[in-house]
């Protein structure tokens, strides 16, 4: 076992090292660079661009960009967006990332809070009329693509009735202290419901077969039987069991969330991780492309290296060799 | 810590699925795709899926009985416009007919799903069953590199990729979604091998000197095939709701090609949503009742290959 | 125990708003900050009364945040700074140049010299006064060696002046193109004699006493360029505060040269596209305006809103179908080489008829009736209408299909293997490649039509899928390939109607390659001093050469789009400019 864990670990290196090729690859390789773009602005002389070209160096050879990228990433310095005029590539991406965050939290939490609750009961009331109407709710938030249904929430409960607001984080920079915790979270009830949609209808059915199966084993039988309340036996031995893959899963949706975001970002212009993206890739931004790029794959690779490892300690059953 | 779209997660990678032909040939003397077959057409929701999704398929491949209109051909006098009997469903803002679009539509959007799928299993079949059959060195190898592409969040690889590619041609489009997402399959099927391996019949099969194609064939697959099915109809859902996305944010498949993420992202705007519902309820029922439907004939096709669940 | 659910979602919910609460606490603090160093806000004693009048506006995309004239690129910017910068000279609407800084000025005879005589009440939103320096100031940076490597991009104001290559190369630590004769009198060197020296003195004055300590190297990531409350300048409103990439805040200054502002407050608002009219409409947003103002097919939805004013004007800019005259060899793309020596002509559409049947053969009036509602014109040569150097008396390319199938019949293109498409004159297959960017909703519509009209007269049109934007303008510029037609929007100058950065051969925007020394002797002449120091001489220079464009024809211009400015109808005193919504905001009003 030591010896599969500190090989994991051996290769892990190699992986590293692979990640930012790629990395740097995939962003070097797309057509045109940060200038292009721009070139088409009749009143500026191309000239200065190609000054600009030299001064960040992505006139050098490959090779060359690529070492001093990475000379630079061993250093922690990520370098500095171009479209961005030169501005840190982290502040931004830190700047982002916390908004991208709060959402992701706001919509897992709204997804578990209806989900959860809403399983648990069509799994004890199968067949209900309740449990009728959620699995079509169910089915109803995987075949909706977010960005649509957004853009419906939008009219019906922005633009209609004025509920709630449909664009940005938060009202203005004069709401402070409790005032605007109440803001923010009002401005993320409908990104966060859009972007949690697909989500929610997922952990519920999730739900309900988890509950259903449990409920259904022996030893829920026999706890039943030895005179517990059905409740009692539900949320003692059911829960336990089924929210052990609800968090597994959660742990894998946060990629998934982060894909979501960049769409529904979009649709309520909320400045998140996702817009950056989005307009460093169509501006070739690649300081922060490849930071973001980079930042996602070395997060996602230690989370599979200490999930391997995890496996490995607690399920000595999987043979590594 | 694996991303994954939704839906693709419906069935643990880790748990394997019990040796059904084994308990079913021992009992019964049907083979276990008959059983399987019958447990599916017991389930009415998943009939009715099929019945829906083959409608659809047969307006996407007769369509040019159905209109003789022609989906890219503009008309500048007809911008917008409303129902009529010539253009049952109003015409778009270049002056296409929306119905003939509808139709054309439902064929890209039904290729992209199917092909991407079918792609996507090809590279998990191959990859998984090789990792997780011969396991060790070949195994860490194809490991390694599927955590690779597994390291960037699916749609930042897919819009980092398309990118990389100046026009986006439907059959790249499909290529590009394919060998993003496929890492996510292969982890599937290499999970469900690595758990049989250690079976006492893949054990027994090996024992008496079956040959490594023949194991996969005979025993790996057949029982692996449930969690296979599944995942493939359920990300073939999933590509008609990318494809739709991608138009949304402007990296899908361009115009003037119809798809319905192009029509449906046509009416982001207040004027057609309000004037103009016949312009994008077509195109999003169409994504809604296709999507329905493939998920309906996944569930039903899960049940089918595992009776114990209670899934649905 | 029995509840062991609750507590992770207690455990979940908390963790949650702990850090919404956190992230709220930074920014508090960050707006005290702000305002404290900000003089405006915290004046105004009487103001007890909740009397704030706001006024908000959309932008469709966030400004990058370089609040800094000499250093933005983006039009977004553009929306904040021409609240908070001024320049000696602006535009009236006849887009003749007015006072602004300058209060007067005078050439000396052969135009190598112009001096203004600037306002003297004017100061900066920090409380200094507005001097002859700051403009001086100003020039030299732009005039900086390190300016452009920088990401600096508007050389082309000072390149004309005085000494500017000495400097800018670093050969000299004296700046002579731009003087300070005293606190307010100004003098701006030519180094020959200039036709239009105004347009080089129409640049946003910076702060010397804000910048004069910063190395142009560093003005771009300098507070005084990024932070509201830092960005000094002399307009009727200051940057005062923002929450980056959803909303920016501009105050009025009270001490503006011209009198205080009416309103108090203008909000930047940055709106998804698809809800922007709606909002409009329920009146979170009260103006829409540049860069695209609302779109043609929404006008009459907007109209219809009841409260809402429309103003549809003419726009600096127009799409056009080019012809690839010319290719570039591949050496010279990769030397970056623009020779029109090297030039390799493209056969394909070698023939000035065959141009012109084609451009015959394009609707355009159908363009401008179907796609743009009506709300645009039909233009055929390359300058703004707006602009007194343009005319409709050049040879106009009516769309007449059957006339175009008579040029091409009248070329030699005939169809001799009779599937329906044209061969060349020496009975080769002819195929036209035509290529186009996506990012222009309408442009991305007019290509497939393009190719329906030119197949009607019998060219066969390979259209080739849309390219994404920044992979289409390299292969634009890097021409050595086999496109033929190719699709470009060019926003023009308010200034100076010259073409020459379009469409002079050796120009890197020319990208027909169109080589032609007739027009290049023009485009010469019109600028030359002193004869052009007439207006009514360029004029009829300029007549002469769109003559020869519409003759020539490297490109044919498909249509010039109007603007639609939308405002509500609170907003009071609104007068815009050909070029722009903006025009002395101070004198807005709001009627609730």
């Amino acid at each position: 076992m030591y010896k599969y864990i500190i090989r994991r670990i051996l290769v892990f290196i190699p992986m590293l090292f692979a990640l930012t090729v790629m990395v740097f690859a995939l962003a070097q390789a797309a057509p045109g660079d940060p200038f292009t773009g721009r070139m088409l602005d009749p009143t500026v002389n191309p000239e200065v661009y190609q000054q600009q070209r030299e001064a960040l160096g992505l006139n050098d050879p490959y090779p060359v960009q690529y070492m001093n990228w990475m000379k630079n990433i061993l250093q922690g310095d990520f370098g500095n967006s171009i479209y961005y005029n030169g501005r840190s590539v982290l502040e931004l991406i830190s700047q982002r990332f916390a908004n991208t965050l709060y959402l992701g939290l706001f919509s897992l939490t709204i997804t578990l809070v209806v989900s959860i609750p809403i399983g648990i009961y069509s799994a004890k009331k199968p067949y209900s009329i309740l449990d009728y109407a959620t699995t079509g709710f169910g089915f109803l938030g995987l075949a909706i693509p977010n960005f649509f249904f957004g853009l419906i929430a939008i009219y019906i409960f922005a633009i209609h009735f004025g509920w709630f607001p449909s664009q940005g984080t938060v009202s203005s920079n004069d709401v402070t202290g409790f005032a605007e915790l109440i803001d923010r979270l009002h401005h993320l009830v409908l990104p966060g419901i859009t972007l949690g949609l697909a989500g929610t209808a997922t952990y519920m059915r999730y739900m309900r077969s988890e509950v259903l199966d449990v409920l259904g084993s022996d030893y829920i039988r026999t706890a039943k039987a030895k005179g517990m309340s059905s409740n009692n036996v539900l949320y003692k031995h059911t829960l336990r069991n089924a929210l052990i893959p609800i968090i597994t899963l959660m742990g894998i949706e946060f990629g998934v969330l982060v894909s979501g975001a960049v769409i529904t970002e979009q649709v309520f212009n909320f400045p998140g991780l996702g817009t950056l993206f989005l307009q460093s890739i169509t501006n070739r931004d690649y300081p922060v492309i490849m930071s973001i790029n980079l930042l996602f794959g070395v997060f996602i690779l230690v989370g599979n290296l200490l999930a391997d490892i995890f496996y490995c300690v607690v399920d000595p059953r999987i043979r590594y060799d | 810590m694996q991303p994954s779209p939704q839906g693709a997660t419906e069935i643990d990678p880790v748990s394997p699925q019990p040796p059904l032909d084994q308990n079913a040939r021992s009992s019964n003397s049907k083979s276990p795709f008959q059983l399987a077959l019958r447990r599916f057409l017991n389930n009415k929701l998943a009939v009715l899926g099929i019945v829906v999704l083959l409608t659809i398929i047969l307006a996407s491949i007769f369509a040019p009985l159905l209109t003789d209109l022609d989906p890219t051909k503009s008309d500048l006098m007809k911008i917008e416009n409303g129902p009529s009997s010539e253009h049952i469903l109003g015409t778009d803002g270049s002056g296409r007919d929306n119905f003939a679009r509808l139709l054309y539509g439902s064929r890209i959007s039904l290729i992209v799903g199917f092909s991407a799928m079918l792609f996507t299993l090809i590279i998990g079949v191959t990859l998984g069953s090789i990792s997780g059959y011969y396991g060790g060195k070949v195994d860490s190898l194809i490991m390694r590199f599927t955590d690779l592409v597994l390291a960037l969040p699916f749609l930042v690889l897919a819009l980092t990729i398309i990118a990389l590619v100046p026009t986006i041609t439907t059959a790249l489009f499909v290529c590009i979604i394919a060998l993003t997402i496929w890492p996510n399959l292969t982890r599937i099927i290499r999970g469900t091998f690595l758990s049989l391996r250690e079976q006492e019949f893949v054990l027994g099969a090996r024992a008496i000197g079956a040959s490594d194609f023949r194991i996969i064939f005979r025993h790996f697959i057949p029982n692996a095939i449930g969690p296979i099915i599944v995942n493939a109809t359920l990300m073939m859902a999933q590509m008609i709701i990318i494809e739709s996305g991608l138009s949304f944010i402007g990296m899908g498949i361009p115009q003037p090609t119809p798809t319905w993420g192009n029509m449906l992202s046509e009416a982001q705007n207040i004027r057609i949503l309000r004037n103009h519902p016949e312009a994008w309820i077509p195109p999003g029922l169409g994504i809604f009742l296709t999507v329905l439907s493939i998920n309906f004939i996944g569930d039903g096709l899960r049940d089918a290959f595992d009776p114990k669940s209670n899934k649905r | 125990m029995k509840n062991k659910k609750y507590w992770w979602m207690m455990l979940f919910i908390l963790l949650f708003s702990t850090l919404l609460v956190a992230c709220g606490n930074d920014e508090e603090e960050e707006t005290t900050a702000d305002n404290n160093n900000d003089p405006v806000e915290t004046e105004d004693p009487q103001d007890n009364e909740p009397s704030t009048s706001r006024l908000t506006g959309a932008i469709h995309s966030a400004p990058t945040g370089l609040f800094n004239p000499i250093f933005y690129t983006e039009t977004y910017e553009n929306n904040i700074l021409s609240f908070t910068h001024e320049a000696l000279v602006s535009q009236n609407n006849n887009l003749e140049f007015i006072p602004q800084l300058a209060k007067d000025w005078e050439t000396n005879e052969d135009q190598t010299e112009i001096t203004f005589f600037l306002e003297e009440d004017v100061t900066w939103h920090d409380g200094e006064p507005f001097t002859a320096h700051d403009v001086v100031f100003t020039y030299k940076t732009i005039a900086d060696p390190e300016y452009g490597p920088a990401g600096g991009v508007r050389t082309n104001f000072v390149e004309p002046l005085l000494g500017y290559e000495a400097y800018s190369s670093g050969e000299t630590d004296e700046f002579v193109g731009v003087t300070a004769d005293d606190d307010h009198t100004v003098t701006f060197h030519f180094e020959a004699p200039n036709v239009n020296p105004l347009y080089y003195s129409s640049f946003s004055i910076i702060p010397e006493h804000i910048f004069s300590d910063i190395a142009v190297a560093d003005m771009p990531s300098a507070s005084a360029t990024l932070d509201p409350g830092e960005v000094i300048g002399t307009g009727p409103f200051a940057f005062t505060d923002m929450v980056e990439r959803e909303q920016y805040i501009l105050t009025s200054y009270e001490n503006y040269w011209q009198g205080q502002p009416k309103i108090d407050e203008i909000v930047w608002r940055v709106v998804n596209h698809s809800v922007m009219t709606g909002l409009l409409q329920t009146g979170e947003v009260d103006f829409i305006a540049d860069p695209e103002g609302i779109a043609a097919a929404d006008y009459e939805t907007v109209e219809g809103f009841g409260n809402i004013t429309i103003v549809e004007q003419a726009d600096f800019g127009y799409q056009l179908m080019g012809f690839k005259l010319n290719h570039r060899t591949s050496e010279d793309v990769e030397n970056g080489v623009i020779d029109p020596d090297n030039w390799v002509e493209n056969e394909k559409v070698a023939d000035p008829l065959v141009r012109q049947a084609i451009a015959q053969a394009i609707n355009r009036p159908g363009f401008v009736n179907g796609l743009l509602y009506g709300r645009g014109e039909v233009i055929n040569s390359p300058i703004a209408p707006q602009f007194w150097a343009y005319t409709d008396d050049v040879n106009q390319n009516e769309y007449n299909p059957e006339a175009a199938m008579a040029l091409l019949d009248e070329a030699g293109y005939v169809d001799v293997t009779g599937d329906g498409f044209r061969e060349t004159p020496d009975g080769e297959e002819w195929v036209l490649n035509l290529d186009y960017p996506q990012g222009n909703e309408l442009r991305e519509r007019s290509a497939p039509i393009i190719q329906e009209n030119l197949q009607e007269v019998g060219i066969n049109i390979n259209l080739r899928q849309p390219k994404e934007f920044s992979a289409y303008a390299e292969e634009l510029e890097n021409d050595d390939n086999d496109m033929d037609l190719y699709l470009i929007g060019w926003s023009l100058s308010s200034t100076d109607p010259d073409p020459s950065g379009l469409w002079n051969t050796t120009a890197a925007y020319n990208f027909s390659r169109w080589n032609n020394p007739e027009s290049v002797e023009l485009l010469q002449k019109a600028l030359a001093a002193p004869e052009a120091f007439e207006q009514d001489y360029r004029t009829a220079v300029y007549h002469d050469w769109q003559n020869l464009f519409t003759e020539d024809l490297p490109a044919v211009i498909l249509y010039a789009q109007n603007k639609l400015y939308a405002y509500n109808d609170r907003l009071n005193g609104v007068d815009p400019l050909p070029y722009s919504f903006i025009n002395n905001p101070h004198e807005w009003w709001i009627e609730e």
